[in-house]
């Protein structure tokens, strides 16, 4: 009957709720768009970062992301790939070892990073194959083949097929040094990888550093990397409990990557600050809207109340005529909101023309706008709108139940 | 000679006073210093040495030869162990290369790694070849002076670009030569001493055969470099100072 009544309310002046209803859905479709858009350029970021060198999730000797000693290593034996290799949310495993020393060319002598990999594993870890802006990414079969940041190679005055020396202080203390020839050159855009870091052949490493079957590193591609963190904890627990405890430890990309978090969670916080304006406006739209259809039916309400309905039903009345406005075009708004961010999602905006890639928070961003459909970005706008509009027409609901009867009737 | 005889009695001068001992000519602690870099200099030196490396992972001795030229060029090969035979150290003015016989390459050392480790020890690249002159770049002050010992303090030059935040020589006053170095950073924290001891003549020059590197924040690490021998003003000229040179092994 309430119900009904409501409805009918609504229809009965229906410019005004579909002037109400337009506003309200497209404030929020466009939140939905915005948070979208966002989302994509954090996930852009994430990638990027992870992607192009860490990996989702890192497996290291306790204490190693502290200092990088050299002698913090461990040996990834079969039993712990293969205990890895069982998760079936993990897509790659690549074990590195990480050395830092010389590279020499010439007259040219710049400190590096060279990360000691097996390459075939490596490719389903980071997406530095995909970068290679000349030469060809190595096999496994030639073990004295790597690869090399463009900066670097462009500062070493190097091109595909020349050799390089490398020069470091092994692990016995005695001076480190091989020749390996360099089949490619990557450039991810991360300046900092681009102007230090080598990838060579793990094996051929592990011989020059007098380090024999030991790593620093498991680095882990993982099917949901914004969930890294529970899979983290997950995988500490089994690791503790299958192999000898608290040796190894495990980070997400989020420990390896703390500006990265920051940045995610000052998005967060933005994206709070977003909603609240947003919904300020519109929530005045409401109450606005609710105030003038109260004011506009006083008579009705006081003849109502004078032929015995409750106060409180007549509250109820006006409370439930916003919440069925309010549910439409929440409803209105996720799909619209959906539709849109769908479209960027497939499509995007290119800025290329407009700018170049932007590092921020040690990731970058491409010049390329691209949503990313997150439930988050679903749910904020649509329970608050919700929210809004019922604390919006409170205050008409109570003033509609505290009418005098006598008074508006005889006001006329 | 005769200016360092100059330089010891206005010293002792200084050190009746305290007061006074700021007052001491700025060229004359300069000269003190100078005598201390260079001691191993000479016109021209020839001598062999033994590198002793403590560290929490390894120990290590190396044994090599060294030939230097005023202080503007210096050579040295490793000659033990053999599996580091032949590698080499060239230093003209303030340029340096290494020589690496396994894969026969020179390699130039940068700028920017002259605070690095030399040879896994304890002494940087720019220790070994004092591509800093602390007598040019420092200013100083005598901190303290007794019958016994100098101290002074050295502060970069404003507008030098030095290693280091200050150094603090200590310095045996009969003999002038050092006992300890204390090398602090900008922060003026100590990062590591620099020991001298076994006091030997040759020819005319009081040298200390022995110079102990210890880190500050590794208490049992240390490299110790010692003199086996060494003789100066052998004849060598600049041009035995060549890549070419280095090469040879």
């Amino acid at each position: 009957m309430l119900i009904k009544l409501a409805f009918f309310n609504l229809w009965r002046n229906s410019r005004r709720t579909l002037l109400t209803l337009s506003a309200m859905v497209i404030s929020a479709a466009m939140l939905i768009l915005a948070l979208g858009i966002f989302s994509g350029m954090f996930a852009d970021m994430l990638a990027s970062t992870t992607e192009l060198y860490h990996g989702h999730i890192v497996i290291s000797k306790r204490g190693y992301q502290d200092k990088r000693d050299l002698y913090t290593n461990f040996s990834a034996d079969s039993k712990t790939l293969n205990l890895l290799k069982k998760q079936p949310y993990i897509q790659g495993i690549s074990t590195r070892l990480r050395v830092f020393g010389l590279l020499s060319h010439r007259e040219e002598t710049r400190p590096a990073e060279l990360l000691g990999v097996e390459f075939s594993h490596e490719a389903q870890v980071t997406t530095l194959k995909q970068k290679l802006i000349a030469g060809r990414f190595p096999d496994n079969f030639r073990p004295d083949e790597g690869i090399i940041g463009s900066t670097l190679a462009r500062r070493l005055k190097i091109a595909p097929g020349q050799q390089l020396v490398f020069v470091t202080q092994a692990a016995d203390g005695s001076i480190g040094n091989a020749l390996f020839t360099v089949c490619g050159i990557f450039s991810s855009g991360d300046q900092i990888r681009d102007a230090s870091l080598a990838l060579v052949d793990q094996r051929w490493l592990q011989e020059l550093m007098a380090l024999p079957a030991v790593v620093h590193e498991i680095a882990l591609r993982i099917d949901q990397p914004l969930l890294a963190a529970d899979q983290a904890t997950v995988l500490q627990k089994l690791l503790d409990s299958e192999l000898t405890l608290g040796v190894l430890d495990v980070m997400d990309w989020g420990e390896l990557l703390p500006q990265m978090q920051e940045a995610i969670a000052s998005y967060d916080i933005s994206r709070m600050i977003l909603v609240l304006i947003l919904y300020s406006a519109a929530g005045v739209g409401v109450l606005n809207t609710f105030y003038m259809s109260v004011m506009e039916r006083s008579h009705e309400f006081g003849i109502l109340l004078a032929i015995g309905m409750p106060p409180t039903r007549l509250r109820h009345l006006v409370l439930l005529e916003s919440l069925i406005l309010s549910v439409i075009s929440v409803s209105c708004a996720l799909l619209l909101g959906g539709i849109l961010t769908m479209y960027m999602q497939q499509v995007g905006i290119d800025l290329s023309d407009q700018m170049g890639a932007v590092t921020y928070a040690g990731g970058t961003i491409a010049p390329h706008l691209r949503a990313v459909h997150e439930l988050g970005n679903y749910m904020l706008p649509a329970i608050s709108l919700l929210m809004v509009s019922l604390l919006a027409s409170y205050f008409p609901a109570r003033r509609a139940s505290n009418l005098q009867p006598v008074d508006v009737i005889r006001g006329l | 000679m005769i200016i360092l005889l100059l330089i010891l009695s206005t010293l002792c001068c200084s050190s009746s006073a305290a007061s006074a001992e700021n007052t001491v000519p700025n060229e004359q602690l300069q000269q003190l210093i100078q005598r201390v870099e260079t001691q191993y200099n000479g016109d021209s030196a020839h001598a062999l040495t033994t590198m002793s490396v403590s560290t929490s992972h390894w120990q290590r001795t190396l044994t090599m030869e060294f030939w230097s030229w005023q202080r503007e060029r210096f050579l040295t090969r490793i000659l033990r162990p053999a599996k580091e035979k032949g590698v080499g150290t060239l230093k003209i003015e303030r340029k340096v290369w290494n020589y690496l016989p396994k894969v026969d390459r020179v390699i130039k050392i940068p700028s920017s790694m002259m605070g690095g480790a030399w040879m896994g020890s304890h002494i940087t690249n720019d220790d070994l070849v004092k591509s800093s002159h602390v007598d040019e770049d420092y200013l100083f002050t005598l901190l303290h002076a007794d019958e016994q010992r100098y101290q002074i303090e050295c502060l970069p030059r404003p507008d030098s670009a030095t290693v280091w935040g200050k150094l603090i020589y200590t310095i045996d006053r009969p003999t002038l030569t050092p006992k300890q170095i204390r090398y602090f950073d900008e922060d003026m924290l100590l990062v590591r001493t620099i020991f001298f001891d076994q006091l030997h003549q040759i020819d005319e020059r009081i040298i200390p055969m022995r110079m102990r590197v210890q880190p500050a924040d590794k208490p049992g690490e240390q490299t110790v470099l010692h003199y086996q021998s060494i003789e100066f003003d052998t004849g060598i000229g600049p041009e035995f100072f060549s890549l070419r040179n280095l090469k040879k092994h």
